[in-house]
């Protein structure tokens, strides 16, 4: 068992949302990732128990979707669009500038397990391209040099929590919507924050 | 009930049923639309591209895929159209960008569909330059299959057979796009009963087994169609040979038994027909230096029948010779009969399952397919997934298709997933008895009252009081329609109980053995010794005999006690019939040379015949085959080979004879272990196949988790230990068990001498691993 009580009580709860088991594979990898920053093969076996299919159909789902990681990814997830909007908005030099300053090509994660950068596909912020997600939380309208800035700002407060607003009030530029609400639930790794699921997580102040 | 439609397919109409696919009416009217994916036994997925055909649409013609699209009133196909042969070629194009093309040293050239169809309906000229997809050259994904991801050309095909067709989804589509591959889970192999089908369906040579790799080209190939003696359901098979040796079994597509699908046992257990160990002379005293002729083993054999004024000869028979063989034996008792009225002469079958079963009433017979149009399947069997395989896979589809499961007793655990209902150990006793009155059972009446069922019945246990299954039935006839199937599971065991007048059991035969008489026992094909839970009472009655003959392929530990081994002919080396558990008759071919000085067991009987100065009718295995057809009770349709070789009579020919089965019934004893056969185990056959002779090894018990902390124990390696036998074993935790019920394996080495009715202990093996390494 490589999963612990809690871990295996969140879970239960999420099948009980569903009709059938199976269709809680999907949370339930988030679960996995939350857990050791990947979807390892020990938890494939722990979800194939729970939702009652065999290891390698769990596979081929988290195998499937590249927001699942075959790999251990760095405490920060760097996520820089790379579509038509944001390629229009200069993502280039944002995309060279994050390279830059954590020394890393598509898809590495540094010695320390800080960072990980990849380039993705459109995260549906186009109307502030060029934008980047920090642990699947959104910044938009960025630049390079507050890319940097924010890159530091990880490296150096290691937040333990991200939270989109924060994000964009600290490093980011025009936005597509206003939403004039303050959120201040993120998440607190490298899996999207959800609250039905228990990955986001609220932050003080 | 579908209606017939009309449709207009290039130009001509076609008749059609209104739920047909475009590709299945088509096919069925000899227009052949190319494919990859589609396989008329699984659903239809749309994975290839490759059977485009235009349809004319409200909107004008459009391109759709034939396998996901279905017929419609006056629907205008074009098959062969500019447009469908450019989609063609575009779709082929694409299939090839990441296909290696090392046709030259890939086993499935020449009966390739990519190949054939790339010649037939691409593009001819390659225009792709860049680098291909690479993968690691073949990876074994379980013992038997390998897996060369570079060819595969991802139709699903065998991903969707695991999950549809047999139930173990072990292999799957793991990444995507470019990177597609088809994988197992790390440390947890393709270990599947049906795992060969999914390389004989793999449209390229993905998909390739241990035993056929790199042994032949098809084209070199001779085939013959026939019948496999794996098990009573007698599944058609294509038997492939080259220079005179068998290379490989494929399943072949009969509508009433297998439905193109085998066990891999049925597949892959044939090695042994060439194994340097056959016997292939006449041998005295188990002593392989003494071979002697067959001219002088007639003599022996026949001096000892002739001579002996008043004595008993016994016969154990297997459940691997044909009809004819079994209709020989039958007519050389019956001559011998005459000539010498003292002398006691007694047929056993081999096989701890055979009872009386359910066969005076021949209006409640069920078929194999009554499985798809009953309402009910109850089953209370010996374990059907290891035993009858290609049934369990009828019994699953039948499932799938709507029908209900009701699974007795402790045997078939493995099917309780797909069971309805299942009663286990609070309505069955430890001891295959019930616990309540069957009409008292939960919810079970509503399963069959007025109801049309089918019931698949059978001993779960050779030690077993038959008593509540025949209350079972009774009650199921009472207030259900009731069709049954008599769930004897080997080989062709119905072909021995239509052609010999009367059957007895091997427990009849310690029974009836007197060791102060004169004895003579012929073996015929069959190891007592070792397949049977009489085991030891066997072998102290055959050291007793004063004459044992074996018939037999190898050497056992039956032959081992024979005076006389004579050696007999195979599957593929004999022509004959089979008969099957719905009582279907199919043809057996030969197509391999007969080894050595090796006979056909009726040529032994007819010979011994001849030497005691006895007439017999026949010369041949078509004269005993037109023989045997004269008891058959329906005359109009026997199955002669003349009848088995129309080509509308392939499919087999049902018809019965009277049946005549004399076992007494056993007391029901207290079980504390309960024995199964296994698909795999220890069979000289199977041991004598290189390429699967390890599946059988692994000796395990099974347990529900209750007696595993009952009984103290904390490690999966233990010692069972009765009386001064201990044998290692692994423990597989069984929750649908009841407490304090083991199951164990009866066709594994070691387990046959235990006693099932006796305690046994398990005793932890840790400490005695310590030890050792010190
Ligand atoms: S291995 Fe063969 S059957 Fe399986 S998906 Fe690939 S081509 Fe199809
Ligand atoms: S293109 Fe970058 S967010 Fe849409
Ligand atoms: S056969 Fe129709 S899409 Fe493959």
């Amino acid at each position: 068992m490589s999963w612990d009580n809690e871990l295996l009580e969140r879970a239960h709860k999420i099948i009980e949302l569903y009709p059938q088991k199976r269709s809680a594979l999907g949370p339930l990898l988030y679960l996995a990732q939350e857990k050791d920053g990947f979807i390892s093969d020990d938890s494939i076996v722990e979800i194939s128990n729970l939702v009652d299919i065999t290891e390698v159909q769990v596979k081929s789902v988290s195998s499937f979707y590249s927001m699942y990681k075959e790999e251990q990814t760095g405490t920060y997830l760097l996520s820089v669009c790379k579509s038509i909007s944001c390629e229009i908005n200069d993502s280039r030099s944002v995309i060279n500038s994050v390279k830059e300053f954590t020394g890393l090509e598509n898809y590495e994660t540094d010695q320390d397990k800080l960072f990980t950068f990849e380039e993705v596909e459109c995260i549906g912020a186009c109307g502030g391209a060029p934008a980047v997600q920090v642990n699947y939380e959104t910044v938009e309208g960025l630049t390079p040099e507050k890319t940097i800035e924010m890159c530091e700002w990880l490296k150096n407060d290691k937040p333990e929590i991200i939270v989109a607003d924060q994000l964009q009030n600290k490093f980011g530029g025009t936005k597509s919507f206003d939403w004039a609400i303050e959120d201040n639930t993120g998440s607190a790794y490298t899996v999207p924050g959800f609250q039905n699921i228990g990955t986001a997580k609220e932050k003080d102040n | 009930m579908s209606d017939q439609i009309k449709i207009n397919v290039n130009g001509s109409e076609i008749r059609t049923d209104s739920d047909q696919l475009i590709i299945e009416a088509c096919e069925d009217s000899g227009i052949h639309i190319p494919r990859f994916c589609w396989h008329k036994r699984m659903d239809p997925v749309g994975m290839c591209r490759m059977c485009l055909v235009e349809i004319e649409t409200p909107r004008g013609k459009a391109l759709v895929p034939s396998c996901t699209t279905k017929v419609s009133e006056d629907l205008v196909v074009d098959t062969e159209s500019e447009v469908v042969k450019k989609a063609q070629e575009g779709v082929l194009e694409f299939l090839l960008i990441n296909h290696p093309l090392d046709c030259p040293v890939c086993d499935k050239a020449g009966e390739c569909p990519l190949q054939d169809q790339t010649m037939a309906y691409g593009p001819g000229e390659s225009r792709f330059v860049e680098d291909k997809r690479h993968f690691e050259k073949p990876i074994p994904i379980s013992e038997i299959i390998l897996l060369d991801r570079e060819r595969c050309i991802l139709c699903a095909r065998c991903t969707r057979f695991s999950d549809e067709i047999s139930g173990d989804p072990l292999i799957e589509f793991i990444q995507r796009g470019n990177k597609t591959q088809v994988n197992t889970f790390p440390d947890e192999p393709f270990r599947s009963y049906f795992s060969g089908n999914t390389v004989q369906i793999c449209p390229v040579g993905a998909l390739t087994s241990t035993s056929y790799r790199f042994k032949a080209r098809p084209w070199d190939l001779k085939k013959v169609s026939s019948t496999s003696n794996c098990s009573s359901m007698g599944c058609s098979v294509e038997l492939n040979v080259s220079q005179n040796k068998m290379l490989r079994i494929l399943g072949e597509d009969n509508e009433f038994t297998n439905q193109g699908w085998l066990s891999d046992k049925g597949r892959y257990n044939f090695e042994y027909l060439h194994s340097e160990k056959r016997i292939l002379k006449p041998v005295l005293n188990n002593d392989s230096t003494n071979e002697i002729s067959i001219n002088e083993s007639m003599e022996l054999i026949s001096n000892e029948i002739s001579n002996d004024e008043n004595s008993n000869i016994s016969f154990i028979v297997g459940h691997n010779s044909t009809n004819e063989e079994y209709y020989a034996l039958n007519n050389f008792v019956e001559n011998l009969n005459k000539v010498n009225k003292d002398l006691n002469m007694d047929v056993y079958l081999s096989d701890d399952y055979l009872y009386e079963g359910f066969f005076h009433n021949s209006d409640l017979l069920g078929k194999v397919e009554d499985l798809d149009s009953v309402d009910t399947i109850i089953l209370w069997a010996q374990d059907i997934k290891d035993n009858l395989p290609t049934l369990y896979l009828r019994i699953r589809q039948a499932v799938k298709n709507g029908k209900k499961l009701v699974i007795f007793g402790h045997t078939n655990t493995a099917m309780k997933e797909l069971s309805d209902s299942y009663f286990g150990h609070e309505i069955i006793s430890k001891n295959l008895e019930f616990n309540v009155e069957i009409s008292e059972i939960p919810n079970f009446n509503e399963y069959i009252n007025d109801k049309n069922v089918l019931a698949i019945i059978g001993k779960s246990s050779p030690i077993q009081n038959t008593n509540p299954i025949s209350n079972l039935v009774n009650y199921l006839d009472q207030n259900s329609n009731l069709k049954l199937l008599n769930c004897f599971s080997k080989g062709n065991t119905f072909g021995a109980l239509q052609n010999i007048s009367l059957v007895k059991g091997l427990n009849e035969f310690i029974n009836e053995f007197d060791s102060s008489e004169k004895n003579i026992v012929f073996t015929i094909g069959s190891n007592p010794v070792n397949s049977s839970i009489y085991s030891n009472q066997i072998k102290d009655k055959l050291i007793n005999a004063n004459f044992v003959v074996s018939l037999d392929l190898f050497k056992n530990e039956t032959t081992e006690l024979a005076d006389i081994i004579l050696p007999t002919t195979s599957f593929g080396e004999k022509e004959g019939t089979f008969t099957n558990l719905e009582m279907r008759t199919l043809k057996q071919n030969k197509i391999l040379p007969t080894p050595g000085s090796v006979l056909n067991e009726w040529e032994y009987w007819s010979m011994m015949l001849n030497k005691i100065d006895i007439e017999n009718s026949y010369e041949s295995e078509l004269e005993l085959n037109l023989n045997l057809c004269e008891d058959y009770l329906d005359k109009d349709n026997v199955p002669s080979f003349d009848n088995l070789n129309k080509p509308s009579n392939l499919d087999g020919v049902l018809n019965s004879k009277s049946i005549n089965i004399e076992i007494e019934n056993v007391e029901s004893g207290t079980l504390e272990i309960l024995f199964v056969n296994r698909l795999y185990g220890d069979s000289s056959t199977q041991i004598n196949s290189p390429s699967i002779s390890m599946l059988g090894a692994e000796r395990f018990i099974e347990m529900n988790s209750d007696t595993f902390i009952k009984r103290n124990l904390s490690d999966y390696t233990v010692n069972l230990v009765q009386g001064d036998i201990t044998l290692q074993v692994k423990i597989k935790i069984n929750n649908d068990l009841p407490n304090e019920l083991i199951i164990a394996p009866l066709n594994r080495r070691g387990f046959r001498d235990i006693d099932t009715t006796k305690p046994y202990e398990l005793i932890e093996v840790k400490n005695l691993k310590e030890l050792s390494v010190n």
